[in-house]
């Protein structure tokens, strides 16, 4: 078995079978998303993840967000803006390798989406998940994330603005 | 163990389905005797197919529970979700006596966003609190259970693979202690098994607190397994975590063969000043198939106590 590989990882089999109450597994990735304070921690699986999401604001302490944000603006977004809302102002390639990073941690089958707006808890990531996608994306980026800057990550675009402004403040 | 015959059933506390199965009654387990014991259920939900059976537990849940489960990405992820709200309302009702269904908890989250009961202001086990956790991977789903202390319970397939090394998770989350006993670990299959129980325990602790993985960051403090002193914690003392304490009982046990399980509760014996070590943790464990059939595997092969 391949070094990376996770052991009875399950992949879910988006043709489903006939035992579960049909509901489509295929979920578009769609603007509005919610402004960037937090989503609360999900009532379900929550209690597996010791990440509690706060629903206080995004906790970046350590960067100067005011003045990060009059920079950002002048990035061109490289996808249709109605695509996403004002709060995701993280570059389309931070995106998509935090996506990347994400499918391969949690072995995703290919045709399985992964979008800005995908949250990890959604897509079966736990705590052990959690923490190695952090430690994945400190690698590729070459950033340090905080504990409690981690444990403020709900989705995808969370991560990639975080890594955008860690990279932004990294570089100044 | 076969059902006992059907008893008549609890007076709803909402409005529900009438009859059949939704009233069958949960069998009662013995009841919690004392703040240091912990009641265990589990299943298994590869074993859970049955249509109609995942309607009813479905039914079971919150309409905002059955949303977010629903909105788990892919079948599985979302049966698991159900099964993990079924499990916790199952387990809750048992407790009360079955005196409150199953359906009629709601849950607030404390303000690190830790799962608590909301009590209503009748219920008659407000002065008993039952205090719970659950924890789950895509093959087994356990919730904990006691009284009148927090709990943490985490657990973990055995064989869990990381893609990261173990020594490099270990040196980026865990303390150098902990990263000096794994590192002493020759065998690499052994040296994972290590990794695994510490990081159940690491989040039992976290959980029982419940103030969420930066309350209680995995580097300022300590677990150390030893055959006879059994499980202990540190903190650091340098730590800015003033929070953090050490009064905390542990217990590591291997079940169904195939996972690792940890809980924590608090330690009443050094708080209250009486005994100088921990009481031994009182630890039950059920398998269960929520009214269909449970199975108490506590003293059997399918659990098997650690520490």
């Amino acid at each position: 078995m391949p070094r990376g590989a996770r052991y009875a990882r399950h992949r879910p089999n988006p043709r489903r079978s006939a035992n579960f109450i049909s509901q489509p597994t295929h979920r578009p990735c769609v603007a509005p998303l919610p402004p960037l304070q937090l989503l609360p921690m999900a009532s379900i699986t929550g209690s597996a993840v010791s990440f509690a999401r706060p629903v206080k604001a995004l906790n970046i302490n350590s960067v100067s967000f005011s003045g990060l944000r009059k920079d950002n603006v002048a990035f061109p977004l490289q996808t249709a803006p109605q695509r996403f809302a004002v709060c995701c102002y993280a570059k389309k390639e931070t995106v998509d390798k935090v996506c990347d990073i994400v499918k391969k941690q949690l072995a995703l089958a290919d045709e399985q989406e992964v979008c800005a707006a995908s949250k990890f808890q959604d897509l079966g990531a736990d705590s052990l998940d959690t923490v190695e996608i952090v430690m994945g994306l400190e690698e590729a980026f070459g950033i340090s994330v905080e504990e409690s800057s981690a444990q403020s990550i709900a989705t995808v675009e969370d991560a990639a603005n975080l890594i955008d402004d860690l990279v932004a403040a990294g570089k100044s | 163990m076969p059902l006992p015959p059907p008893q008549p059933p609890p007076t709803p506390r909402t409005p529900g389905v009438a009859g059949g199965r939704l009233f069958a009654s949960l069998q009662l387990p013995p009841p919690l005797q004392s703040r240091s014991e912990v009641h265990v259920w589990y299943l298994l939900p590869d074993e859970l197919n049955d249509a109609s059976q995942l309607k009813m537990y479905m039914e079971l849940l919150s309409p905002s529970e059955r949303k977010t489960a629903l909105s788990m990405n892919g079948e599985k992820l979302q049966k698991g979700a159900v099964l993990s709200r079924a499990l916790v309302r199952t387990t809750l009702s048992r407790y009360t006596e079955c005196k409150i269904d199953p359906r009629s908890f709601e849950f607030k989250k404390n303000k690190f966003g830790k799962p608590e009961i909301l009590w209503q202001s009748d219920d008659v086990r407000m002065e008993c609190p039952l205090h719970f956790n659950i924890s789950h991977t895509s093959s087994l789903i356990a919730c904990g259970i006691t009284m009148g202390t927090p709990i943490g319970i985490d657990i973990e397939e055995k064989k869990r693979k990381t893609a990261k090394s173990i020594l490099s998770l270990a040196r980026r989350y865990f303390t150098p202690p902990e990263v000096d006993y794994l590192a002493k670990i020759p065998d690499p299959e052994a040296q994972q098994k290590e990794f695994i129980k510490l990081w159940t325990l690491k989040e039992a602790y976290v959980k029982a607190l419940g103030r969420g993985f930066s309350g209680a960051p995995f580097n300022k403090f300590s677990i150390m397994l030893a055959a006879k002193n059994g499980i202990r914690i540190s903190v650091d003392s340098n730590s800015s975590c003033d929070s953090l304490s050490e009064n905390w009982q542990f217990a590591l046990a291997e079940l169904n063969s195939s996972h690792y399980m940890a809980a924590c509760i608090e330690d009443d014996s050094r708080t209250s000043g009486s005994g100088n070590g921990q009481l031994s943790l009182g630890l039950k464990v059920w398998k269960t198939i929520p009214f269909v059939e449970d199975t108490l595997v506590s003293g059997t092969e399918a659990v098997k106590l650690i520490c």
